[in-house]
């Protein structure tokens, strides 16, 4: 099997070792991972802040890198949400641009998505070690529906002990540019969200989305780290 | 009024509730309560999608024909003996109503609890024309006492613990200080009923009005509303336009919806539904009903891409579920409306000039969207408003160049990299001036980023 | 005809919102149920204008002539909704709904034919025109204005009893 791997501008940034665990697991699983060069951010900091035409332009960008029938994947809710719901919104006016929008929204999906329905990685006896506990991210959940599976693939790992966490699925303030316009709120929030994540004795706290990483690991980083905050990827990816 | 406080300045109203650990240990309490009563109250609802469906659809359907259904209430109302009248904006009814106290001679007033009279600050105004107003809700009665505004559409005194209502009635009503919720509200009952009896107007909202019978459907929980609506000879109603819907036969779709979504109840312990005056031969009614139907800005978001906010049917749902309004409060808002519902109908109502901050109080996570009983769509309206600011030249010029460079680098992988060199090369430049707030929170570029790792 | 089921139901919703609930089926149960709700002493409105109130007025040794001035108001109501345990008072008739609002005790007779399934057909009755007041009553009066705490009895009734007859 074939995939594009969308890195996304967080994870090419500050978190390159998400992408390492994010091919590694692709290796696993017998998946040929494109990078398609040139592939920069998808574009939502300008479009979620009300800037629709510079997203425009980031868009169009990303629709002429990942060309091509092969599913993109990406270790992003919020990324691979932007490219499903609000792509085809953004070229409204422009059949060609939109007919485009439109295939790249039908092949696009979020990691622990494709792990699950299209590798059923569950069913592989992944292996990982620790006590661990997961944030539902907002528009991996209430966007792309993307609820259960990143909770299938932590149960199912040998070595893992997984926890709920209360509220998992409230937000924790990160909202792309709303944690640079409010910060005041924004760190409110995610200290709310690690007072959760501590209550629930983890070792270590997961997700799949590096923005609402960063938000939580700066708050954890606040107390002192009594909890280690990690993408999801790396937290399948680490037996391998 | 003590302590005004504008949507402007969301970002200072915010950071000072922020500090105000009572205040946040309320809202997070009222928030949770009302969210789990909230899911307690659907659960035994096996078709909650469709009833939703049903709702918004309704809800549409009276937007798409707002204006026959108007015409059709007045009409209507007028046959069953009400007197209807049309307030083009919040002047206007000020003046409507005060005429109609006026020319009565009516000094005192009982009111039950009226967002929309909120809208347009009919208290102040009425007052200040020598009227002795008297709100009866118990929450409103309290924040009154104080001489504050609501902080939740709900439950407006919610920022109040009981500690401050005890020693506020004992202060002001010269009561023996109790804390006990079941004593002070014995209290209020007290007070307030005397009023009531001797009242010359009973001012009211309403939650519904019923186009094909010229009705006004009103939920309460304490009976206020029925006295202010049944007990005084004189009964002044005051609504804006959109709260039609098409007759009597759907009210039950609102009755199964809006209280769960409220309080998570299965119903109010009153809904009233009130058909124009007492009639001959008749012992319940007021002797005179005066309708006011307020526009306040309504037509013009009628014809907007925003129209969907006039669905809204005040449950508060989205406020209780929203992160932020729960960690901030009501008052931060600086207007009416708090919340999700709040920030659309507050920058549409007030213009962008006067609130086009509340348009970044939303951290666009969508648990507002999860739980509306009418379907707003309200990201894709906060997502539309931040749009309409950027065009309207509300947004700082720093930011919109910025988003220019950015919109370009996100085209041109060379400049990108470029970008990420230069932030990694002067990381400790871009962290004291890239404001401590947000790079003071970011972890350190990767020293190679990842698409120069992949093989 | 009800049947026992749609009572069974209404009462079932009416316990919930914490009303008291009884089910009487003849004038002697009526008398009775009501001799142990209302107190002897206390002034009682009662309207007497239907067959059901003529006969609970026999049981009422202490009667006020207005319900202003009554501790407990006896009467009986338009009908009843199943669904939501709801009581239905109409001011058809020259029926005064303020009766069942203003004093502290309301007791209400609810004819066994007159229980609505749901709030659909509690409407459907209105369809030809609605009376000036129609109003649902579910529970007494309460409010959770204080902390979010329950309390019972604000400007409405602090106590409804329900009597299916």
């Amino acid at each position: 099997m074939r995939v594009q791997l969308f890195g996304t501008c967080l994870v090419d940034s500050f978190f390159p070792e998400v992408g390492e665990a994010t091919l590694k697991l692709f290796q696993r699983f017998g998946v040929t991972a494109v990078f398609p060069r040139g592939q920069t951010c998808c574009g939502q900091p300008a479009f979620n802040a009300g800037y629709a035409d510079d997203a425009r332009t980031a868009a169009a960008h990303f629709l002429s890198v990942f060309d091509g029938d092969a599913p993109i994947v990406t270790p992003s809710g919020s990324c691979a949400a932007m490219v499903k719901h609000r792509y085809p919104d953004l070229f409204q006016t422009d059949p060609v641009m939109h007919a485009k929008a439109e295939r790249a929204a039908g092949r696009i999906y979020e990691l622990s998505q494709f792990l699950v329905h299209a590798l059923r990685a569950h069913e592989s006896g992944l292996a990982g070690k620790g006590t661990i506990t997961y944030h539902s991210s907002c528009h991996l959940a209430r966007d792309l529906g993307v609820r259960d599976e990143p909770l299938i693939l932590l149960r199912s790992m040998k070595g893992v002990r997984f926890v709920p966490m209360p509220d998992a699925t409230r937000c924790c303030g990160f909202g792309g540019t709303f944690m640079a316009k409010l910060p005041e709120i924004s760190c409110a929030l995610a200290e709310e969200k690690a007072d959760s994540i501590v209550a629930t004795g983890a070792d270590a706290v997961t997700g799949c989305d590096a923005g609402c990483l960063m938000n939580i690991g700066d708050a954890m980083k606040k107390r002192g780290n009594p909890v280690q905050v990690r993408h999801i990827a790396q937290v399948l990816a680490e037996g391998l | 009024m003590s302590d005004v406080q504008t949507s402007l300045a969301f970002r200072a109203n915010a950071t000072r509730a922020l500090g105000d650990a009572s205040l946040r240990s309320a809202m997070r309490q009222a928030a949770d309560t009302f969210g789990t009563r909230r899911a307690d109250a659907f659960a035994p609802v096996a078709d909650l999608e469709a009833l939703r469906d049903k709702a918004s659809a309704l809800r549409l359907q009276v937007l798409d024909r707002l204006q026959e259904y108007e015409e059709m209430f007045a009409s209507r109302a007028a046959k069953a003996g009400a007197t209807v009248h049309r307030a083009k904006d919040a002047a206007a009814a000020r003046e409507i109503i005060a005429q109609i106290l006026t020319d009565r001679g009516a000094k005192t007033v009982v009111k039950a609890k009226s967002m929309v009279s909120e809208e347009i600050h009919l208290n102040a105004y009425l007052e200040k024309a020598g009227m002795d107003v008297l709100e009866t809700d118990l929450g409103e009665y309290i924040i009154q006492l104080v001489g504050e505004t609501p902080s939740h559409i709900i439950v407006p005194a919610i920022h109040k613990n009981r500690q401050q209502v005890g020693k506020l009635f004992a202060e002001k009503l010269g009561v023996d200080y109790t804390e006990d919720p079941q004593m002070l509200t014995k209290i209020a009952r007290r007070s307030i009923r005397e009023k009531f009896l001797n009242a010359d107007a009973g001012l009211s909202g309403a939650n519904f009005a019923a186009a094909a019978s010229g009705s006004l459907v009103l939920f309460t929980n304490e009976g206020n509303g029925r006295m202010v609506t049944t007990v005084p000879p004189l009964h002044i109603a005051i609504l804006s336009l959109e709260k039609m819907i098409p007759s009597l036969a759907d009210l039950p779709t609102f009755i199964r919806l809006l209280p769960r979504s409220a309080t998570g109840q299965s119903i109010t312990s009153y809904v009233s539904v009130i058909t124009g005056t007492r009639k001959p031969g008749e012992a319940t009614g007021a002797k005179e009903l005066h309708i006011v139907l307020l526009d306040n800005g309504r037509t013009e978001i009628l014809s907007g891409s925003c129209r969907e906010i006039l669905k809204c049917i005040r449950c508060g749902a989205c406020m209780n579920v929203c992160p932020v309004y729960r960690t901030v409060g009501g008052h931060s808002y600086g207007w009416t409306y708090p919340g999700p519902m709040g920030i659309v109908l507050t920058t549409l109502l007030t213009g962008m000039a006067k609130s086009h901050p509340l348009v970044d109080a939303s951290t666009l996570c969508g648990a507002c969207v999860e739980v509306c009983p009418v379907r707003i769509p309200l990201v894709d309206l906060f997502l539309k408003l931040r749009e309409r600011r950027v065009r309207e030249g509300f947004s700082k010029p720093m930011e919109k160049r910025g988003m220019r460079v950015f919109g370009k680098a996100a085209a041109s992988p060379s400049l990108f990299s470029a970008g990420q060199f230069l932030s990694r090369t002067f990381w400790p430049l871009v962290r004291a001036f890239g404001g401590k707030d947000v790079a003071g929170r970011l972890p350190r570029p990767a020293n190679i980023p990842f698409h120069r790792r992949v093989p | 005809m009800t049947s026992p089921d749609l009572v069974r139901r209404f009462l079932a919703n009416a316990g919930n919102s914490a009303a008291g609930t009884h089910v009487v089926s003849d004038v002697t149960g009526l008398r009775r149920i009501l001799s142990e709700i209302v107190p002897g002493i206390d002034p009682v409105f009662c309207p007497e204008s239907t067959d059901k109130e003529k006969a609970a007025a026999g049981a009422l040794p202490c009667r006020a002539a207005d319900y202003a001035g009554a501790t407990a108001t006896v009467e009986e109501v338009y009908g009843a909704i199943a669904e939501t345990g709801s009581l239905v008072c109409a001011s058809s008739g020259g029926r005064a709904v303020q009766a069942g609002l203003l004093p502290a005790h309301h007791v209400a007779i609810v004819s066994r034919e007159r229980i609505f399934a749901t709030l659909d057909d509690c409407f459907a009755s209105f369809a030809e025109g609605p009376p000036t007041n129609i109003t649902l009553v579910t529970g007494p009066s309460r409010t959770a204005d204080i902390e979010l705490t329950l309390a019972i009895g604000v400007h409405g009734p602090e106590k409804l009893d329900i009597i299916v007859f």
